[in-house]
C-alpha cells in the first residue's frame, strides 16, 4: 500500500490506488487476502453457476411447454430439474448474497480493514472451486437424477447416476458456507470501528450475523448427512435401507434438519439488502430498526425447529405434525414484522425510483405472496393435498427467486458504483427491474393454481389440462430470462463505458460510501471513528447535500 | 369428469372432506387478500405521496412505535393461530380412518400402482370404488418412495418400504378422478398415474362380478392356506396340530411365551408368516418356518383376510355394500423384512394405463 | 465527522500482529472467537453421527452389545488415558508458553505428540485386529483366508447354530471374499430368552423360526460401520491435530511464543482438548456396550 495524504472522504476525483488496480498480476488475486477480491471473484463463479442453472431452467420450461415427454426423455429430464436445483440452491443461492455482498461490505459498513480472518476467507473461496468443480465433473459425466433433496431409499439403491460426487461436491462446498459464517461472526463481533455499537450496525450486518449463526450450526449436518448417503452407496451399510435393516425416515430428518434453515440462509441476507435499499432510497431510518434486527436473529433460531413441516405425508405422526405447524406458523410472524416495518419506512419519507428501489419494491410484493403461501403449506389440511404439487414449486420460487434474487440484483445495482467505480445505465436499469418483476409474475402465479389442482411436481409429462397454464408459465420464463440477462450486459458495458459514479452517488450515510469508489485496499484512507447514528440522514450525518445537489443541477 | 378445455381453479370435490380442504384454502386466499391489500396499497400511496420532490433530501425523523410493532406482532400471531386451528382439524379428519371403512391394499413400485380389493379384484393404475362408502386404503411399496394422490379427494399419503401408511376417503360423486404418484421415484415418475373410478352402488357390483378376477382374498387365502403353502398341515386342528389355532384368533389378546400379551391383528399376523419365532404363542414350539420370500405382498394379503374370516364378526364380505368390520391395524414399527427388489431400470414405460400421455386420456 | 486515525504504517507492530487488526487485545479475541464458533461446528458434524448411533442403538441394542463386546475394551480405555494425559500436557504447553519457558515448552509438545502418536498406533492395532477378524463392514476388506486352511476347524463351525458359538470360543476364520463375518448371535437368543428385544429386534433378527445369522450379522454390521465412521472421522480429526502440533513444535523451538503472545499456542489447546472430548463420549458409547453380557 501506498501512503496517501488524508483527504476529504467526497473528494471526487479517484486516487491512483484502489483494490482493483493494487496488483494486476493473476496471482495477486488468487492468493489475495483482500475480501474486496475475494467477493469478486465469487461475483464472477458464482454468476456462472447462476447461468448454467438459468440454462435448466430454460429447458424445464420449453419441455412443460407439451404435454408429452418430448423434448427430453423422461430420465434427462430427471437430471435437468435435479441439476438446476443442485446448482441454484448450494452453488448460487446460498452464496449469493453472503459470499459476494456480505465479504465486500461487512468490513466496510462496521470500519475495518478487512475481515477477521481473511485468509479464511480465501480458503473458503478455493473449497467453493473444488466443490463446484467436483459437481460439474459429474454432470459432464452424466450428472444425478434423485431430485436436489436426495430422498432415499431411491438416492441409496436404484439412482444409477453420479450420486456420489455430487454427494461429495456439496459436503465440500458446504465447509466454504461455514467458514464464510464463521469469519461474519468473529468479524461482526471484534472488527467495529470505535463508536460503531451493535445498534449502530447497518440491519445488513443484522441479517449477516443471523446467517452465520446457521450456517455454523445447520451446514455440518447436511455434510455429514450426504457423506452417509454416499457410503450407503458405497457399500450398502443399512442405515437407510429398509431390507437391512434401516430406515429411509431418517434420511429426510436428517436432510431438512439443514435444509429448511438453509432457505433461511437464503432470505435472511436479502432481507438485510431490502432493509439497506428500503431505508436509504426513502432517505429515512428504517421504522422500528431493533425488531428488524432481533427478528432476523427470531428467524434464524426458529428455522431450526421446523423441519418436519416437509414430512407431513411421509408417514411422522399427526402429533409431531402439529407440533412442526404450529412452530412453522410462529416463525412466519418475524417475516410479517419486517414487511410491516419496512412498508411504514416509506411513510413519510422521500422516495426515489433508482432501480435498486424497484427492485425493492418488487422484493416487497413477491415475498409478501411467497411467504403468505407458506402459511398454506403450513396449515396441515390444506398442505395434505399440496405438497408434492406445483404449489410449493410456486411457493419457493416466490421466496427464493421473487424474494432472494430479486434483492441480490438489487443490491447488485445498489452497491455496483463503489464496488467499480462506474455507473451503470439507469434507463436499462429500470427496464430490466420491471421485465424480471413482470415475468416472474407470469411464470410462477400460474404454478400455483396448477398446484391446486393437482399437477405433482417433477413430471416430465403432464395431463393435457394442464397444459394452457404450463404455457403462461413458460411464457412468463422467457420475459424473466430477458430481464434477468439484460443485467449481464449492462453492468458488464459499464465497466468500460460507464460514468465514473463518485463516492457518493446516493448520497447515503453508511460508512461505505464514505470512502472512494472503488476503495482502497484497506478499506479507508483514514479509519472512521463513528459518533452517529444508524442511516443518519440529518445534519448529524456529515455529508454534503448542498455540495452534492450542486453537482447533480450541473449534470446535463 | 375431467374437461380438458377449461380450465378451473381447483379440482372437482368428490370426497366428504374435499368442502373442507377448499374451505380452508379459500379462508387462506382471504387472509392473503386481508394482509396483501393494505401492505400494496400503503406502498403504492407511500411511494407516490412521498416521492422525493428536492434530490437528497432529508425528511423529518422517526422513531419507532411500540403500539404498531405491538399490534402488528399480536394480530399476524393470532391469525396464524386460526389457520393452525383449521388445518389441524382438517388433518384430523384426513388422517383418522373411521373403523368401518372398506379395505382395499395398495402396493406402489416401480412404476405402477397394483391395487387389490377385498373381494379378489385386482387393478393396475385403476381404482374402482363405491360412491358413498368409506374406503381405506392400506399402502406400502416394494422398492422407492412413492406416493398416492387422488386430487378430487384432496389427500395423499406416501408409500414407504417396510411399513404400512394409510389414507381414507369417501367418494361423494360419481366420476373419473386422477390418480398420481406424487413423491420422485425415478425414470417414469410423471408416468405412474392413473384413475380413480366412483360408481354408483348397483354399476360397482356390476363391475365386481364382472371382473373378478379369479377368487376372492378369502377364497385365494384358504387356497394357500390348505393347499399350496401348506399351512393346514400344523394349523388345522385334529392330532397333528402343532401349530396354534388360529379361529376365533383375529383381533384378540394372544398370550406369547415369555409372559407378554399382543393383540392378534393385521400386522400380527403378517409377522407371523413372515418372523414366526418373533412372537410365540405361549404353549407352542418354535418350529413354524418363515415364509419369507415365498409369498408375495398380494398373498399375504389374501392369506391375512382369510384368517380373518376364521373369526366370526370379522370381515368375510363378499359384497362391499355390508359393512366391514374394521380391525385396528397398528401402525407398529418398521423394517419389514420383504427385501425390495431392485426392479428393473429399463425404459418401457410399465404395464398398465399411462394416463398422462395426450394419447392415453381416456379409458 | 470523524478524528483522524492515522494507518498504522509508522506504528509499532507487536511480533505476530496481522494487517487487519488494530492490536493484538483485537487479534487475540477474534481468533478465539473464530476457533471457539469452528469447534462448534465440529460438534454438530459429530452430532449427525451421535444421531444416527442414538437411532440405531434404539432399534437393535443386541447387535449393538454383540458388537461392542468384540471392542477391545482394554485399548480402548488405554486410548482414552493416553488422551487425557495428552491433553494435560497440552494444558501444560499453554502455560509454559504462558510463562515464556521455550525449552519446556517444546519438550511438552513433543510429549503431546507422542502420547497423539500412541493414540493413533494403538488405533492402527485395533484396525489390524478387525481386519483378521473380518470385522470390516466392506466386502474385501478383510483378511482373505481360503478354506481348507483351518479344516478341522471349520466343520464344528458350520454346524452349530449362531447363538451357540460361546465367548471366546476359537473357530477358524475361513474368508475367501474377505466380507464382513459375524458367527455369535448368543446375545440374540438371550434376549429372546429373557424377552428383551425390541419390536424392531423382533422382525430384525429373525427369519424361518429361528434367530437368523445373516440377519443378526447384518445389525451388527450397521454397528461396526458407526464404529468405523466415527472413530475415523476421529482418527482424522487427530492426525490434522498431529499436524498442527507439527508446525506448533516448530514455530516453538524457534521461540516464537512467549507471555505476549501465545493465542496460536492456546488456539491449538483448545483444538487438542475437543478432539479429546470427543473420545470421551465415543469411547463408553462404542466399547462399554452390554459389559455385563461379557461375564455370563
Amino acid at each position: 500500500m501506498q501512503t496517501q495524504d488524508a483527504i476529504a472522504p467526497d473528494y471526487t476525483e479517484r486516487p491512483k490506488l484502489n483494490y482493483l488496480n493494487n496488483g494486476w498480476t493473476v496471482k495477486s488475486w488468487l492468493l489475495t487476502k483482500d475480501h474486496k477480491r475475494i467477493a469478486i471473484m465469487y461475483l464472477v463463479t458464482v454468476s456462472a453457476f447462476f447461468l448454467m442453472g438459468g440454462i435448466l431452467a430454460a429447458s424445464i420450461r420449453l419441455e412443460l411447454l407439451t404435454p408429452a415427454s418430448d423434448l427430453f426423455e423422461s430420465g434427462t429430464y430427471n437430471k435437468v430439474f435435479t441439476e438446476h436445483g443442485i446448482l441454484m440452491i448450494f452453488f448460487f443461492l446460498i452464496p449469493s448474497i453472503p459470499a459476494i455482498l456480505g465479504n465486500f461490505f461487512i468490513p466496510i459498513m462496521i470500519g475495518a480493514k478487512d475481515l477477521a480472518l481473511p485468509r479464511i476467507n480465501l480458503i473458503s473461496l478455493y473449497i467453493y472451486w473444488i466443490g463446484g468443480a467436483l459437481v460439474l465433473w459429474a454432470l459432464m459425466q452424466g450428472g444425478v437424477d434423485t431430485g436436489w433433496t436426495f430422498y432415499t431409499p431411491y438416492s441409496t439403491t436404484f439412482s444409477n447416476t453420479y450420486v456420489m460426487a455430487v454427494g461429495v461436491g456439496i459436503f465440500i462446498n458446504g465447509f466454504s458456507s461455514i467458514l464464510t459464517g464463521l469469519n461474519f461472526i468473529v468479524t461482526i463481533h471484534t472488527m467495529r470501528a470505535p463508536g460503531m455499537t451493535w445498534f449502530r450496525l447497518p440491519l445488513f450486518v443484522w441479517a449477516h450475523y443471523a446467517v452465520s449463526l446457521v450456517m455454523i450450526l445447520g451446514t455440518p449436518v447436511v455434510a455429514i448427512t450426504l457423506l452417509l448417503v454416499a457410503i450407503e452407496r458405497f457399500a450398502r451399510v443399512g442405515i437407510f435401507d429398509p431390507s437391512i435393516g434401516g430406515d429411509p425416515i431418517l434420511f429426510q430428518h436428517l436432510f431438512w434438519f439443514y435444509s429448511h434453515p438453509a432457505v433461511y440462509i437464503m432470505i435472511l441476507p436479502g432481507m438485510g439488502v431490502i432493509s439497506e435499499l428500503i431505508s436509504n432510497f426513502s432517505r429515512k431510518k428504517i421504522f422500528g430498526y431493533e425488531f428488524i434486527a432481533f427478528s432476523s436473529i427470531a428467524i434464524a433460531v426458529f428455522g431450526f425447529l421446523v423441519w418436519g413441516h416437509h414430512m407431513f405425508v411421509s408417514g411422522q405422526s399427526m402429533y409431531a405434525g402439529m407440533v412442526f405447524s404450529f412452530l412453522t406458523m410462529v416463525v412466519a410472524v418475524p417475516s410479517a414484522i419486517k414487511m410491516f416495518n419496512w412498508t411504514a419506512t416509506l411513510y413519510r419519507g422521500s422516495v426515489s425510483y433508482d432501480t435498486p428501489m424497484l427492485y425493492a419494491i418488487g422484493f416487497l410484493g413477491l415475498f409478501l405472496i411467497g411467504g403468505l403461501t407458506g402459511l398454506f403449506l403450513g396449515a396441515m389440511g390444506l398442505t395434505v393435498h399440496l405438497t408434492d404439487t406445483y404449489f410449493v414449486v410456486a411457493h419457493f420460487h416466490y421466496v427464493m427467486v421473487g424474494g432472494q434474487v430479486i434483492a441480490y440484483l438489487g443490491g447488485i445495482h445498489y452497491w455496483w458504483p463503489k464496488m467499480t467505480g462506474k455507473m451503470y445505465s439507469e434507463f436499462w436499469g429500470k427496464i430490466s427491474a420491471m421485465l424480471v418483476f413482470v415475468g416472474f409474475n407470469l411464470t410462477f402465479f400460474p404454478q400455483f393454481i396448477l398446484g391446486y389442482q393437482g399437477m405433482p411436481r417433477r413430471y416430465a409429462s403432464y395431463p393435457e389440462e394442464f397444459q394452457v397454464l404450463n404455457i403462461f408459465s413458460t411464457a412468463g420464463a422467457s420475459v424473466l430470462g430477458i430481464g434477468l440477462l439484460m443485467p449481464a450486459v449492462y453492468l458488464f458495458h459499464s465497466l468500460i463505458y460507464g460514468k465514473d459514479a463518485g463516492d457518493n452517488p446516493w448520497m447515503h450515510p453508511g460508512l461505505e460510501w464514505r470512502t472512494t469508489s472503488p476503495p482502497p485496499t484497506e478499506n479507508f484512507e483514514v479509519m472512521p471513528v463513528v459518533t452517529w447514528e444508524a442511516y443518519e440522514f440529518g445534519e448529524e450525518s456529515g455529508l454534503d447535500i448542498e455540495g452534492a445537489r450542486q453537482r447533480e443541477a450541473m449534470k446535463v | 369428469m375431467q374437461d380438458t378445455s377449461w380450465v378451473p381453479l381447483w379440482p372437482e370435490q368428490a370426497s366428504t372432506f374435499a368442502w373442507q380442504v377448499d374451505v380452508l384454502y379459500i379462508y387462506l386466499i382471504l387472509i392473503s387478500i386481508a394482509f396483501s391489500i393494505p401492505i400494496v396499497v400503503a406502498v403504492f400511496v407511500f411511494a407516490i405521496k412521498y416521492r422525493e420532490t428536492e434530490k437528497f433530501a432529508t425528511p423529518e425523523e422517526m422513531h419507532g412505535s411500540m403500539v404498531l410493532e405491538t399490534v402488528w406482532s399480536i394480530i399476524p400471531f393470532v391469525v396464524s393461530m386460526t389457520i393452525f386451528l383449521g388445518g389441524a382439524i382438517v388433518y384430523f379428519n384426513q388422517f383418522n380412518p373411521p373403523d368401518d371403512a372398506m379395505e382395499i391394499y395398495v402396493v406402489g413400485k416401480q412404476w405402477m400402482w397394483k391395487i387389490q380389493h377385498e373381494t379378489g379384484q385386482r387393478e393396475i393404475n385403476e381404482l374402482h370404488v363405491p360412491v358413498g362408502r368409506k374406503i381405506k386404503l392400506t399402502m406400502t411399496t416394494e422398492d422407492a418412495l412413492h406416493d398416492f394422490f387422488i386430487p378430487a379427494f384432496r389427500t395423499k399419503a406416501d408409500v414407504v418400504p417396510g411399513r404400512y401408511t394409510y389414507i381414507w376417503f369417501e367418494p361423494t360423486k360419481p366420476g373419473k378422478y386422477h390418480l398420481f404418484c406424487a413423491e420422485y421415484c425415478g425414470l417414469n415418475h410423471s408416468g405412474m398415474g392413473g384413475w380413480v373410478y366412483v360408481m354408483e352402488q348397483r354399476d360397482f357390483d356390476n363391475w365386481l362380478s364382472g371382473n373378478v378376477s379369479g377368487q376372492t382374498p378369502v377364497e385365494e387365502g384358504r387356497d394357500l392356506f390348505t393347499n399350496k403353502l401348506g399351512c393346514a398341515s400344523c394349523h388345522a386342528g385334529g392330532p397333528q396340530q402343532r401349530g396354534a389355532k388360529l379361529e376365533g384368533v383375529f383381533n384378540t389378546d394372544v398370550k406369547l411365551v415369555g409372559g407378554t400379551t399382543v393383540k392378534a391383528d393385521e400386522q400380527y399376523i403378517r409377522n407371523s408368516i413372515l418372523n414366526p419365532t418373533s412372537q410365540i404363542v405361549e404353549g407352542y414350539q418354535p418350529i413354524m418356518p418363515t415364509f419369507k420370500g415365498q409369498v408375495t405382498e398380494e398373498q399375504l394379503n389374501s392369506l391375512v383376510a382369510y384368517i380373518k374370516s376364521l373369526t366370526p364378526g370379522a370381515s368375510t364380505a363378499t359384497s362391499t355394500s355390508a359393512p366391514a368390520t374394521e380391525a385396528g391395524t397398528a401402525n407398529t414399527a418398521p423394517a419389514s423384512t420383504t427385501a425390495p427388489r431392485k426392479t428393473d431400470r429399463g425404459k418401457t414405460a410399465a404395464p398398465g394405463s399411462n394416463p398422462n400421455t395426450p394419447n392415453n386420456g381416456s379409458r | 465527522m470523524s478524528a483522524h486515525t492515522y494507518s498504522n504504517k509508522f506504528v509499532y507492530h507487536e511480533p505476530g500482529l496481522q494487517h487487519q487488526f488494530e492490536d493484538m487485545g483485537q487479534q487475540e479475541e477474534s481468533v478465539s472467537i473464530g476457533m471457539w464458533m469452528f469447534l462448534v461446528q465440529e460438534i454438530m458434524f459429530f452430532g449427525g453421527l451421535f444421531t444416527v448411533y442414538l437411532v440405531f442403538r434404539s432399534k437393535y441394542p443386541m447387535a449393538f452389545a454383540a458388537g461392542s463386546n468384540h471392542l477391545d475394551a482394554f485399548w480402548g480405555g488405554l486410548n482414552t488415558i493416553v488422551l487425557i494425559v495428552s491433553s494435560l500436557t497440552m494444558a501444560l504447553t499453554v502455560y509454559y508458553a504462558q510463562i515464556s519457558k521455550r525449552n519446556m515448552q517444546v519438550i511438552m509438545i513433543m510429549l503431546t505428540m507422542a502420547f497423539g502418536a500412541t493414540f493413533l498406533g494403538v488405533k492402527a492395532i485395533e484396525y489390524t485386529d478387525k481386519y483378521n477378524h473380518g470385522f470390516v463392514p466392506v466386502t474385501g476388506w478383510n483378511k482373505v483366508v481360503r478354506p481348507g486352511a483351518a479344516a478341522e476347524h471349520e466343520e464344528l463351525a458350520e454346524n452349530k447354530p449362531c447363538y451357540e458359538h460361546a465367548h471366546g470360543e476359537e473357530h477358524a476364520y475361513v474368508n475367501p471374499r474377505g466380507e464382513f463375518q459375524w458367527t455369535d448371535c448368543s446375545l440374540a437368543k438371550q434376549a429372546l430368552d429373557h424377552n428383551y428385544l425390541t419390536n424392531a429386534e423382533k422382525i430384525g433378527y429373525f427369519s424361518n423360526g429361528e434367530i437368523d445369522a445373516n440377519k443378526f450379522r447384518d445389525k451388527v454390521r450397521i454397528f461396526f460401520w458407526i464404529y468405523f465412521v466415527m472413530t475415523g472421522l476421529h482418527a482424522l480429526h487427530m492426525v490434522v491435530g498431529l499436524g498442527l502440533m507439527t508446525w506448533l513444535l516448530w514455530t516453538a523451538f524457534k521461540g516464537r511464543y512467549n507471555m505476549e503472545y501465545y493465542m496460536p499456542v492456546e488456539m491449538s489447546g483448545l483444538y487438542w482438548h475437543f478432539v479429546d472430548i470427543v473420545w470421551i463420549f465415543l469411547f463408553p458409547l462404542l466399547y462399554l456396550l452390554g459389559r455385563h453380557f461379557l461375564h455370563g
